[in-house]
């Protein structure tokens, strides 16, 4: 194999474990340098404090039970707002891609809304609907729906013809068809608008936390921020952090289970 | 093709559009004034508060209000600046990082778990740091309009480079090219689908970004008077800068839209 074959695009791994081992000495060396910069006070350590101080705030904050008591908070504010997201999202994106005069009138609206940031609606939230657990529900609310609504709506109109008229030639209701062509045939699609909305619900909830609130992760956030507290601040960002990758990597889990006609390679 | 940002970022999909483009009109404007109406008329029947809902017609004297004092055009003025430089300073080292990352593995395996950590944290919980590096204001904002973005546009960038046809490459080779022709001449021109997917994606995150800077880290530009004006309970002051900034979004999404396709229009033929 001359040198030219083995450039840029289609040079092999050397390894399987190529990634994972660069990837690791990599991290691992930030981790080094940010505990000597952090511990010998190279760089101020109240502002990016150093792993093992992190690791030590993590424990206590598991061990004081504040890191329980407000992560529930959180994680209720999240349920409340996404669980009718879902249902909603996917009942409206139906809607629309049933009945055209319905999506005409309404999708405007929704397009509208989703191209603004988020966050901007938050003050107006949260002047609506108080500063408690009811405006960060609703904050997650729409950050999913529309996600949700709108990949609905594509994945549907997307289903392949042929499979419903052959399901009308059989003599299918139309619920059979909706339940037998065009969900299981949406499903990718509306898969991707949850994973959508579930990233932007996690920020929204944080965010809106952050901006004012009695409990929750984004207060713990803001009260630690405005303390000089970096160590916490670390440990609450990993937190949410991981809180995304689990609720991503169960998305993905429930797609392969359900669709695993579609499942990525 | 696809697929490389779709595992990062799974996108909103519009479907395409059909062909009753003037149904769709008259019946958007329709959804639009059917809102405006109900929303004005429960309003003057006393149904909702004014004060906590306001009404279309207080938005309107409040925009003019603020447009006159030059309070608008003074927070347009900040946010857009902030947005531009944000944006500007991602692309700029997002494409080449991205382009880095592609083009070396040992870069994109040594890269790759910072960028999925810049992707996946809320950023903003960092903002007293940046406060503290960049001072109170506009370098804040900046830079959190510049993190949010940035991630976006390498991993497509890097998406893109990976996209390369190896033969376009060889051929290069073959005729005595040179690494940097191969970067020049394939390599750019064929991740350039990517990276508009990338800036796409990015202009949107650069906005929230902006929005997020100005209401934590700033006392200047859209965001910081959308939580100004709520604060102060002045319901329809909240709604000019908050429909300013859809508008805007709306603006930037659509000029995006005409520069890809006329960025785009050589690969047709």
């Amino acid at each position: 194999m001359d040198a030219s074959d083995a450039t840029l695009l289609e040079r092999l791994l050397e390894h399987r474990n190529a990634r994972w081992i660069v990837g690791g000495a990599s991290v691992a060396t930030l981790l080094i340098v940010w505990q000597i910069a952090g511990a010998t006070e190279t760089i101020r350590s109240d502002l990016i404090s150093y792993p093992t101080e992190i690791a030590a705030s993590a424990l206590a904050m598991i061990e004081s039970g504040e890191l329980a008591t407000h992560s529930v908070v959180s994680l209720k504010e999240f349920a409340q707002g996404f669980a009718p997201a879902i249902a909603i999202g996917i009942l409206l994106g139906l809607g629309f891609a049933l009945s055209k005069p319905l999506r005409y009138l309404i999708e405007p609206l929704f397009v509208a809304m989703y191209t603004a940031p988020l966050i901007a609606f938050v003050p107006l939230l949260v002047v609506w609907f108080g500063v408690g657990t009811q405006s960060k529900a609703i904050v997650t609310f729409l950050a999913a729906v529309v996600p949700i609504t709108i990949n609905t709506t594509t994945g549907v109109r997307e289903v392949q013809e042929p499979w419903i008229r052959a399901l009308r030639a059989f003599g299918a209701s139309r619920w059979q068809i909706i339940g037998k062509a065009i969900l299981p045939g949406a499903f990718p699609v509306i898969m991707a608008g949850l994973r959508l909305g579930v990233g932007r619900a996690i920020v929204g909830v944080i965010a809106a936390e952050m901006y004012v609130s009695v409990y929750g992760v984004g207060r713990l956030i803001q009260t630690y921020s405005t303390s000089g507290r970096a160590a916490e601040i670390f440990v609450l960002v990993g937190l949410v952090s991981s809180f995304g990758f689990v609720c991503i990597g169960l998305l993905r889990s429930i797609e392969t289970w359900l669709a695993p006609w579609k499942a990525r390679a | 093709m696809t697929d490389a940002t779709a595992a990062l970022e799974p996108t909103v999909r519009s479907s395409a559009p059909t062909g009753d483009r003037a149904l769709q009109w008259a019946l958007g404007a329709l959804g639009f004034a059917l809102l405006i109406g109900v929303w004005e008329f429960s309003a003057r029947q006393g149904w909702l508060n004014p004060i906590i809902a306001s009404s279309p017609s207080r938005i309107w004297v409040a925009f003019l209000r603020q447009a006159a004092s030059g309070d608008l055009a003074k927070d347009l003025a900040t946010s857009m600046v902030e947005f531009g430089i944000g944006f500007g300073l991602a692309i700029v080292i997002g494409v080449t990082v991205g382009i880095a990352m592609g083009l070396s593995r040992t870069l994109e395996y040594a890269i790759d778990p910072f960028v999925w950590f810049l992707y996946s944290s809320p950023l903003i919980a960092f903002y007293p740091l940046l406060i503290v590096w960049l001072g109170f204001g506009f370098a804040t904002v900046v830079a959190v309009a510049f993190l949010l973005s940035f991630v976006s546009i390498v991993v497509n960038a890097m998406a893109g480079v990976h996209a390369v046809e190896a033969n376009l490459v060889r051929a290069v080779l073959a005729f005595g090219g040179k690494r940097r022709d191969v970067v020049l001449k394939v390599i750019l021109p064929a991740s350039v689908p990517h990276i508009l997917a990338g800036g796409r994606i990015g202009l949107g995150r650069a906005l929230h970004g902006v929005v997020l800077g100005e209401m934590f880290g700033s006392n200047d530009g859209l965001g910081y008077s959308i939580s100004r004006y709520a604060a102060q309970l002045k319901t329809a002051d909240v709604f000019v800068p908050l429909l300013t900034l859809i508008v805007l979004g709306i603006v930037i999404n659509q000029l995006s839209g005409v520069l890809e396709a006329r960025l785009l229009s050589w690969r047709k033929a």
